[in-house]
């Protein structure tokens, strides 16, 4: 794998994911408990003994570049192994903001061009899944190919959200419909691509499209051979607030094959703001937990239920967590009640409050396509009163304080802006 | 500030604590889910801005070695900082194995005086507590003393453990040694010696050079009682929480002390470090808790998967308890697998143990506590009652019973 460059997108804005993404980068979200959801495409290629990964990022990279740090979380520091972060630069010409997925690779051609690679590895830092890449790599030189395309198998039903390859005996990509409205075939594009580089290099310096899925792929069709790669595993793009949170549903789930330890996913520790170990998690008197993922340094007194607690994560007595995934350092006050939320870190939920229970058919009023499931979003650092009621379907923004909620309480759908 | 070199005593077994110091020195012994009793110095000593350090060592050095690493986890890596390993070497004219505290430190006197420190403070590596030692270093240099020791008020039990002073005076912070008596059979004077000690460097080079031609090099046998003739030698008293690991009862207790709701250890403000590389703790994923899992009063971190009952108990990482086995009152280390249905009472299971399923261990809350080494793997059904102590390393073919009756040893 030393002769393949990977290359990482992490320029997403992942609007989607609403209140999560105010202050982050998509790949920069918190997941299952103590990873970020870049630790995935991270580690999978560390694990595969890719050396050199640069990672494009523009949108809010300022937590992503303090958890990417000099890589060595990773194994990704050293004479012979590297990460770079690279984030748009002013071109001779203009300000150039990347314009898609190519052309934010097409901007960074002289690092793919500096080392001698064979193949450039296009990756997203936007999926959670366990891949060894290698095997990819082995097809696309077997079949001597100048475009893999990485497919999955999709539900039929959910073909229109991506990228669909037609197919033939041999694996060689035919036809492509981007989000077709009556696909024929079911293999989704995951958004991976290995590209022959010197094929790569000629056909950006050749056009000026944008977009690899819409543009670069359709139009090496008709020009070059393209296969297509199937995985088969655990993958799901954590792109929406109902996929964030079934993801981390998943993480519970033994039937769904996603368990993180088995396939080292690995983290940065170190960007946490202490500069101490988190101490051990602390289970007081008879709390009752089940089914649920403890990090580090959570103090449970109370109930967790079907629940992922990131570190340092308090539930005092008497309080219920239920089907939600709280992230660092939040405290769940006595005898308050949380159920299907998703609560960013550095939150307190006051005593007695209860928050997500409601009737999930009313959608959020604002931003009606992100929360409309019956979950409750709770941003950073914000604080829900004592006694607070909130529905379901709502909004709580970061940094939202006490004086933010009219008479306590929040009806299902409402949002609270700060 | 003075510059501090530090040295850490940390070579020891201790016999009473048998099988779980077999393959290690006693410093590496897992402590608290997570972490090694020499994480606690270390951790003090950072705490303190004591950035050099020697760690001597010669029983076992290997697990030592891979914990402290570098020092980077306590961030002793740098230009003037460093964690350095001190084993035994061979001289000029014999191989000489440490004799004796004292000789560990002589033997190591090139490396104290070329790093020519203002002042040298010895610790050893078994205890489990918090101390910052900026504030014994500015008593012993506000009192101008010769020699410092740390003191705590002597226990009740045990008292014959522990070297005995008395200190002069009713000053909270400390006083002059006025009697000092080695490990007396008796309870005898107010202060218990918490073998630290902060050393003006040419007293310690003339304490040493003196010792060096007697028969025995013990610090608080041969060298403290000699200096308290001649040389000002004050000490200080720490009040916090001190907790001992010299015998299997102690270790265990001071484990217990991290639990419940006001817990005496209290780890997140004690600011402890330890080498997250070591086993590859950073890289477990959180705990899983299963469905049917109970839980009470208990420790555990990352990596553990419980599907069990876990009640008063500490768990470090990668720990698995299946199905309807119970674990109550008892400390396992790494990766230890307690199988379906097994029953483990007030028992100590070294790394990568295996109890099988419907096996019992232990009594319920009476007994003496049972031991399984490292890597043995206890076959189903086995009924095992307190105080067994059994062996590393072995397997089903080594299990000659389906009884052990208590206190037996199982080899």
């Amino acid at each position: 794998m030393r002769d393949v460059v990977a290359v990482l997108m992490a320029g997403g804005v992942g609007s989607r994911l609403n209140i999560l993404v105010r202050h982050r980068a998509k790949p920069a979200v918190p997941f299952g408990g103590m990873y970020r959801i870049i630790d995935f495409t991270l580690s999978n290629a560390a694990n595969c003994g890719l050396s050199r990964v640069a990672i494009l990022t523009q949108y809010k990279p300022l937590s992503l570049m303090d958890h990417i740090g000099d890589g060595s979380a990773w194994d990704l520091s050293g004479r012979t192994r590297s990460v770079k972060i690279l984030p748009p630069k002013t071109g001779e010409k203009d300000w150039d903001w990347y314009k898609g997925t190519a052309d934010a690779v097409r901007q960074n051609l002289d690092f793919i061009t500096r080392g001698d690679y064979k193949e450039v590895l296009i990756l997203s830092g936007d999926h959670i899944y366990c891949m060894d890449y290698a095997p990819l790599v082995r097809f696309h030189r077997d079949r001597k190919a100048h475009v893999t395309v990485g497919m999955l198998p999709v539900p039929w039903e959910e073909t229109q959200h991506f990228g669909v390859g037609i197919v033939d005996h041999r694996d060689r990509v035919i036809d492509w419909q981007e989000k077709p409205r009556a696909a024929r075939s079911n293999l989704a594009s995951m958004g991976i691509y290995v590209f022959d580089r010197k094929y790569l290099v000629r056909t950006l310096h050749e056009t000026k499209e944008e977009d690899f899925g819409q543009h670069i792929i359709p139009k090496a069709l008709s020009e070059a051979k393209v296969y297509g790669y199937s995985f088969h595993g655990y993958w799901r793009d954590a792109g929406t607030i109902q996929a964030y949170w079934d993801a981390n549903m998943d993480l519970l789930d033994p039937e769904s094959v996603l368990t993180p330890g088995l396939c080292t996913v690995r983290t940065n520790h170190a960007t946490e703001r202490m500069y101490y170990d988190r101490p051990p998690t602390r289970v007081v008197d008879r709390a009752e937990v089940t089914n649920s993922l403890l990090s580090p340094d959570c103090t449970v007194l109370g109930r967790v239920q079907n629940s992922v607690l990131s570190p340092g994560v308090k539930v005092e007595k008497g309080a219920l967590v239920k089907d939600s995934v709280v992230m660092h350092d939040s405290v769940i006050r006595s005898g308050a009640r949380v159920e299907r939320c998703i609560i960013d870190k550095e939150v307190i939920i006051g005593r007695k409050a209860a928050v997500g229970i409601g009737n999930p058919s009313v959608p959020n009023a604002t931003y009606p396509t992100h929360v409309y499931s019956g979950l409750t979003l709770v941003g950073k650092r914000a604080l829900v009163p004592d006694n607070a009621l909130v529905g379901t379907n709502c909004i709580i923004s970061s940094g939202v304080q006490e004086e933010d909620f009219r008479n306590g309480s929040l009806q299902d759908g409402q949002t609270i802006e700060k | 500030m003075a510059k501090i070199l530090a040295l850490i005593l940390a070579g020891g077994r201790v016999d009473e604590l048998d099988v779980l110091t077999y393959f290690r020195p006693k410093s590496v012994l897992p402590f608290g889910a997570l972490y090694r009793i020499i994480d606690f110095p270390m951790s003090n000593l950072m705490n303190s801005g004591v950035e050099k350090v020697g760690i001597l060592s010669q029983y076992r050095p290997l697990r030592l070695i891979g914990h402290i690493a570098n020092g980077q986890p306590w961030d002793m890596v740098g230009r003037d900082r460093f964690a350095t390993i001190l084993p035994p070497f061979k001289g000029r004219e014999a191989s000489d194995w440490y004799k004796g505290t004292a000789d560990a430190v002589y033997q190591n006197i090139d490396f104290i005086k070329m790093n020519q420190p203002d002042l040298i403070l010895i610790l050893s590596g078994d205890h489990i507590y918090k101390m910052d030692y900026r504030a014994l270093i500015d008593f012993h240099l506000e009192k101008k003393a010769d020699v410092t020791i740390g003191f705590t008020p002597l226990p009740k039990e045990g008292a014959n453990r522990f070297g005995q002073a008395t200190i002069a005076g009713e000053d909270r912070k400390g006083g002059r040694v006025t009697r000092y008596v080695e490990k007396p059979k008796r309870e005898l004077l107010d202060w218990a010696s918490l073998t630290i000690y902060l050393f003006k460097p040419r007293i310690l080079y003339e304490a040493l050079e003196a010792n060096a031609t007697k028969e025995s090099h013990e610090f608080g046998k041969d060298i403290i009682p000699v200096l308290l003739e001649k040389h000002k030698v004050f000490g200080f008293k720490h009040y916090g929480y001190w907790g001992y690991t010299r015998t299997l009862d102690e270790y265990w207790q001071t484990n217990m002390d991290l639990l419940e709701k006001s817990p005496r250890i209290d780890l997140a403000s004690w600011q402890v470090m330890t080498n997250m590389a070591d086993r590859n703790i950073r890289d477990c994923q959180p705990t899983i808790v299963g469905s049917a899992a109970m839980l009470e009063d208990s420790l555990f971190y990352s990596g553990c998967t419980i599907k069990g009952t876990v009640i008063r108990s500490v768990l470090f990482p990668g720990v698995i308890v299946e199905e309807g086995a119970v674990v109550k009152d008892s400390i396992l280390f790494f990766d230890t697998v307690i199988k379906k249905e097994a029953q483990v009472i007030r028992t100590i299971t070294d790394i990568e143990a295996v109890v099988g399923s419907r096996v019992k261990i232990g009594e319920d809350s009476s007994g003496a506590l049972s031991v399984v080494g490292t890597r043995t793997s206890i076959p189903e059904g086995t009924i095992i009652h307190h105080g067994v102590t059994v062996h590393p390393y072995l397997n089903g073919g080594c299990f000659s019973k389906s009884d052990y009756a208590p206190g037996e040893v199982v080899k």
